[in-house]
């Protein structure tokens, strides 16, 4: 939640790449750095390139190009020592259910060379912050889904990484355990000051926990900045109105295109309103491979000029809503309210969309975070493609 | 690919090995049991009308051979866990870890070794108790010497299992592994009828079967005396050929498992 410039990298990127079966780019020259105490977010679809990465950082895979260094140790030479830096909550459970919570941590603070007074410690001081402690002598396939990823969590963070990666951490959990997921995450990061990676396809996720976001897609990084950065750089709050009748837009229209505040207005139909407001709030759209919003400064100013565009072209006659382009949409509804009084129309209701997470996605990548990508045999093939080079044993 | 070993990591692997055996009765019991049957029915039914083979009653005969069975089932599939532990995630949580591949699947050599001999002594004092064995000094010499002999089968055995469980990627070729591996490894071995006894091409299968040498070194223990076959010094050759398949075989789970994406 800080955006305070990190005291030093604890995570250093530089080109790093993985290519699998000499075709599948799933990660494609990634370059950043992670600030000691940060809680990053990779955010994108499935396939994206994310656990990749997360494997090459905990030297599960050898990249096939670039390099990286972890609390000061390059993957490549130092793999030892990198993986003592790190703590890794994987995405698939790998916990051994016929043992206990207890013999569970054990086994990971043997693997890790903690002596038994260190061992036991640990592991109540973990089962205390995981609040599992009354569980902690059941076996692990008695435990609910949400109890085995405390326990996972614990587990990752028994042998105090520096830093700690967290693979979907709340994927196929119900909301209430996700909440307190999140918590506990939350609470790592501010009172342990431990150091957090966590991929996510969720964007409230993403936005909630992290202090900055780096959007990746097919295996790019297409835009990296704090959340609220992200969301500023979209062009503005959507009111969407909805009138009485379709016959009382003319009569309304003439009096919002007077008013400055309001950049575009489109007249829309019912059915394609969630994607009329998406465009909206992000007409240029970067081509893939683009340097990503962060980098484009003119983008943000181009959007606070007070040039503005109607959409009437495609206006079915049937249609009876408006949306309005704003800022601070909140502040300008009681003004349009007026406005249809004036006008003499009747209004049945108002809505307000603030720019999400998911906005910035489209923005980013030109495509919804659950859109399929490509046509459904590319992504098909490419999944396959993926799944056996994984499977497949390769040297090393 | 030279990597240091780590004590304590094959002494985790090993341990895990244990609490996850002694956790699952059931399988100990049916196994047990599934032997317990081949005894009664065979060295009771079989042996009244068979009688005697070298000397000994069919039942003392076959005891040895049937305490191998378990060996060998017990050690193979403990060894071919490590694909489950694969498919169930765990392996990650292994590979992970600032330790090496090599102690990883020693500690797991090591105790799926262990637990199949548990097994094996059971099966030895289960078949001891149905009146196989007469309790002489020199019995219970080799019996101890047995369980020597045991480690060194089951090591072997278990490193077979890793090998296959590293290079298959899923459950489908389970029934190909029992019917291909297993079963002709058991059935050639020795354990229903002396070698010397069958014709010559089943005599040479047999020869080529590492399991065949393991039921001979436990006769030599529980018997005093193996095939003539083989000679006076039939535990010698028995001995080396056992070892010489453990540590190749051992090598190659190495090789394989180092091989392992996860």
């Amino acid at each position: 939640m800080t955006e305070e410039v990190p005291a030093f990298n604890i995570i250093e990127v530089h080109a790093l790449t993985k290519v699998f079966n000499h075709e599948i780019r799933a990660v494609d020259g990634v370059t950043f750095n992670v600030g000691k105490g940060e809680i990053l977010g990779f955010l994108g679809p499935n396939g994206a390139g994310k656990t990749t990465t997360l494997n090459m950082l905990s030297t599960l895979l050898k990249p096939t190009s670039g390099n990286a260094t972890v609390n000061g140790h390059r993957i490549d030479e130092e793999p030892d020592e990198v993986r003592r830096s790190v703590g890794y909550v994987f995405q698939d459970p790998t916990l051994d259910i016929e043992l206990t919570g207890r013999e569970n941590l054990d086994f990971h603070g043997r693997l890790y060379h903690l002596n038994r007074t260190l061992r036991r410690q640990r592991i109540e001081e973990m089962l205390d912050i995981v609040q599992l402690q009354e569980r902690a002598d059941d076996l692990v396939k008695t435990y609910s889904g949400g109890m085995k990823r405390r326990l996972e969590i614990a587990r990752g963070l028994l042998h105090h990484p520096e830093v700690l990666f967290l693979d979907e951490p709340t994927l196929g959990l119900d909301p209430q355990t996700r909440r307190s997921i999140w918590e506990h995450i939350h609470y790592l990061n501010q009172e342990k000051e431990v150091t957090i990676i966590l991929t996510t396809h969720y964007t409230e996720e993403a936005d909630y926990l992290c202090g900055r976001i780096l959007i990746i897609d097919f295996g790019k990084i297409v835009a990296l900045d704090t959340p609220q950065a992200l969301k500023a750089q979209l062009k503005g709050d959507v009111v969407s109105l909805t009138f009485e009748s379709a016959a009382m837009i003319p009569r309304i229209h003439p009096l919002l295109e007077k008013k400055n505040w309001i950049r575009r207005i489109n007249a829309v139909s019912n059915t394609t309103n969630q994607s009329s407001i998406g465009n909206m709030m992000h007409t240029n759209q970067p081509t893939a491979g683009s340097p990503g919003i962060r980098n484009d400064p003119h983008r943000t100013k181009s959007a606070t000029s007070t040039v503005k565009q109607t959409n009437m072209t495609n206006h079915p006659p049937t249609a009876k809503q408006l949306n309005l382009l704003v800022d601070d949409g909140g502040h300008r509804i009681p003004n349009i309210v007026k406005l249809a009084d004036e006008a003499a129309v009747v209004l049945e209701s108002v809505e307000l969309h603030k720019p999400t997470l998911d906005d910035v996605f489209i923005s980013a990548t030109g495509r919804n975070l659950r859109d399929q990508r490509g046509s459904f045999m590319d992504m098909i093939r490419r999944h396959r493609i993926m799944r056996q080079a994984r499977g497949r044993p390769t040297p090393g | 690919m030279v990597q240091p070993l780590s004590s304590q990591a094959i002494y985790v692997v090993l341990l895990r090995e244990l609490k996850r055996y002694w956790r699952a009765k059931a399988r100990i019991v049916s196994s047990v049991a599934q032997s317990f049957f081949f005894l009664i029915v065979f060295g009771l039914g079989l042996g009244r009308f068979v009688g005697g083979v070298s000397g000994v009653s069919y039942l003392t005969y076959l005891a040895p051979g049937i305490i191998g069975m378990g060996l060998l089932f017990g050690s193979v599939f403990s060894g071919v866990s490590v694909l489950f532990d694969r498919q169930f995630g765990f392996m990650k949580e292994m590979l992970v870890a600032p330790v090496s591949r090599t102690s990883i699947i020693l500690g797991k050599i090591l105790g799926g070794a262990v637990t199949a001999s548990i097994q094996g002594v059971i099966l030895l004092t289960v078949s001891g108790l149905m009146g196989a064995f007469e309790l002489t000094p020199t019995l219970i010499l080799g019996a101890f010497t047995a369980v020597g002999v045991m480690l060194l089968i089951t090591a072997g055995l278990v490193g077979l299992g890793v090998a296959i469980g590293s290079t298959l990627n899923d459950f489908h070729a389970f029934q190909l592994l029992s019917t291909f591996v297993i079963w002709p490894l058991f059935m050639l071995s020795g354990v229903f009828f002396p070698i010397d006894v069958v014709p010559l091409p089943l005599q040479i299968a047999m020869l080529c079967d590492p399991m065949f040498y393991g039921v001979e070194l436990l006769r030599w223990c529980l018997l005093g005396e193996g095939t003539a076959m083989l000679g006076p010094f039939g535990w010698v050759i028995s001995l080396g050929v056992l070892f010489g398949f453990m540590a190749l075989i051992v090598s190659v789970a190495t090789y394989l498992f180092s091989r392992v994406q996860v």
